[in-house]
């Protein structure tokens, strides 16, 4: 037990099984329709993912989260790193981004949406503008920290700024902005289920929201067992990316489960 | 002196991006290459706020609001620090709900909104339910790291001083962790702001999420900006009423960062 517990990867999936035993317990004991077995929402799942439609769905969800993320990362990350590199853009942007903070980009929807259309264009707005912040947040903390005597070794060497931020800034900072990217990962899949949800007019949360109106309860939560699965698998996938490229950063310490 | 002049200037350069987005924003609006419709003056926006905030049907919808919110948040806060310190203090809690965890907190919780509704009906349990779950884990996990990561000679002092090992975790440990608790409980209660907005967007009758959906439906673009701006107003000042209450809590603990 004690070796099997040691694998990465098996204490969730123990907990994953425990979940799905616990919600067909709850369902056969509470018996509402409103809360099919766990069973039943799990039979769905070939149905869904056979069909052509809700397949070219999801696909389409995940492309808008790519372009999203991908477009935030190009220009998130180089303000943050600026950010941290020069007291007047921090004071020029930290104030912005306190306002901006609470915000709910998914909200924005209804309004994006009166000038770009229902489109393409406005829900992938929505999902940039929600990933930019935390990477512009941990890219700022990330550069900031950096250690000042490299940069004065560097400058003294003649290179100029540009060079500066792109070959030392930015590697120094790399751990602090995967972690970064790491929530703007998740929060790039939640702002595109919420959006959809929103809108409701192509992609994930709008097959939710269908099978919702047409009291399709199995598919309901077959629906969300797959974003659900989407959201981890997204997460587990990227830290080990993460770990693999700035493992030399990672202190021995932050390993928190699997470990046991 | 110069600091303050510097810290003054820091201040004038930041309102800067603000000014300019509000000064593109009327220019636009006013030359005409947009309608009028899809997007009003800023001025008009900032009437009608003012003006909705005096009207008793408004702030009706927004204090609905505000009871999911602080009813969401409060089970959040006690339900997560106690699973903090549950999973801190023993070791087979540990490593029950760690995994867990790991598991459902990248999930998003929004998805699980439809089941809610299914399970807990369209009143104001789904959206409380849905605070809950998604405010519950930075609670958690700032609990948890933080009680981890407290200097262990303060538990040993207590320890060799004959102090159990539950009163310990209690009196020792837990204020200890005190000021990463209040920095997660911070981060959720601005998650909480945005759920329970963007829940009632989604499937309400009630609360200002709802009225932007209205407004949006009646194409009404400056009552979709109001509710939008109020909530925001509200995230913004919440979150500055929690960074006070944390520092006056906090007088006495070395500053972090």
């Amino acid at each position: 037990m004690g070796r099997i517990g040691a694998l990465p990867g098996v204490p969730p999936l123990l907990a994953g099984v425990a979940l799905l035993v616990a919600w067909e317990f709850a369902a056969r004991l509470i018996g509402i329709s409103g809360l099919p077995p766990a069973t039943d929402a799990l039979a769905q799942l070939p149905a869904i993912l056979s069909d052509p439609e809700s397949l070219l769905d999801i696909a389409a969800s995940l492309r808008r989260m790519a372009i999203g993320f991908a477009l935030a990362l190009v220009v998130a990350t180089p303000v943050g790193l600026m950010m941290g590199r020069s007291r007047t853009v921090a004071a020029f942007f930290n104030p912005l981004l306190m306002v901006i903070y609470p915000v709910p980009k998914a909200a924005l929807m209804p309004i994006i949406m009166l000038w770009l259309g229902v489109g393409d264009a406005s829900k992938t707005l929505v999902i940039f503008l929600g990933v930019s912040l935390p990477v512009i947040y941990h890219s700022y903390q990330g550069s900031r920290a950096v250690e000042e005597k490299v940069l004065w070794s560097a400058a003294a060497m003649g290179m100029d700024a540009p060079a500066r931020l792109f070959h030392i800034v930015l590697p120094a900072a790399l751990p602090e902005i995967l972690i970064g990217c790491r929530t703007g990962l998740v929060l790039a899949l939640i702002t595109m289920v919420t959006s959809e949800m929103i809108a409701r007019q192509t992609g994930v949360g709008n097959i939710l929201f269908n099978a919702l109106d047409m009291a399709q309860y199995d598919t309901v939560y077959a629906m969300i067992v797959i974003i659900g699965i989407l959201g981890f698998l997204l997460d587990f996938v990227f830290e080990r990316l993460r770990l693999r490229l700035v493992g030399w950063a990672e202190p021995a310490a932050d390993i928190i489960v699997g470990t046991t | 002196m110069s600091a303050r002049l510097a810290t003054l200037r820091d201040g004038l350069v930041g309102l800067i991006p603000i000014l300019l987005i509000l000064a593109v924003w009327q220019a636009i609006a006013v030359s005409g290459i947009a309608p009028r419709a899809l997007l009003p003056l800023p001025g008009a926006v900032g009437a009608r706020l003012i003006d909705q905030l005096g009207s008793p049907t408004y702030l009706q919808h927004a204090a609905t609001t505000l009871l999911r919110l602080f009813t969401g948040f409060g089970i959040a806060v006690a339900l997560g620090i106690a699973l903090g310190v549950a999973a801190t203090a023993s070791r087979p809690v540990e490593a029950g709900l760690m995994p867990l965890v790991r598991v459902l907190a990248p999930v998003p919780k929004i998805a699980l909104y439809p089941a809610l509704v299914l399970m807990l009906g369209f009143e104001d349990s789904s959206k409380i339910a849905l605070v809950v779950a998604d405010a519950v884990f930075p609670i958690l996990l700032a609990t948890y790291h933080g009680m981890r990561t407290v200097e262990p000679k303060l538990a040993w002092v207590a320890h060799a001083v004959g102090v159990g090992r539950l009163r310990c975790t209690f009196t020792v440990v837990l204020p200890a962790a005190l000021p990463s608790v209040l920095t997660g409980c911070r981060v959720a209660l601005v998650i909480s702001c945005i759920v329970v907005f963007l829940a009632e967007m989604i499937m309400s009758t009630d609360g200002l999420g709802h009225l932007l959906v209205r407004a949006a439906r009646n194409f009404q673009t400056v009552d979709m900006f109001v509710p939008l701006i109020t909530i925001s107003l509200l995230g913004l000042t919440l979150n500055a009423g929690f960074n006070a209450l944390r520092r006056r809590l906090l007088t006495g603990f070395p500053e972090e960062q």
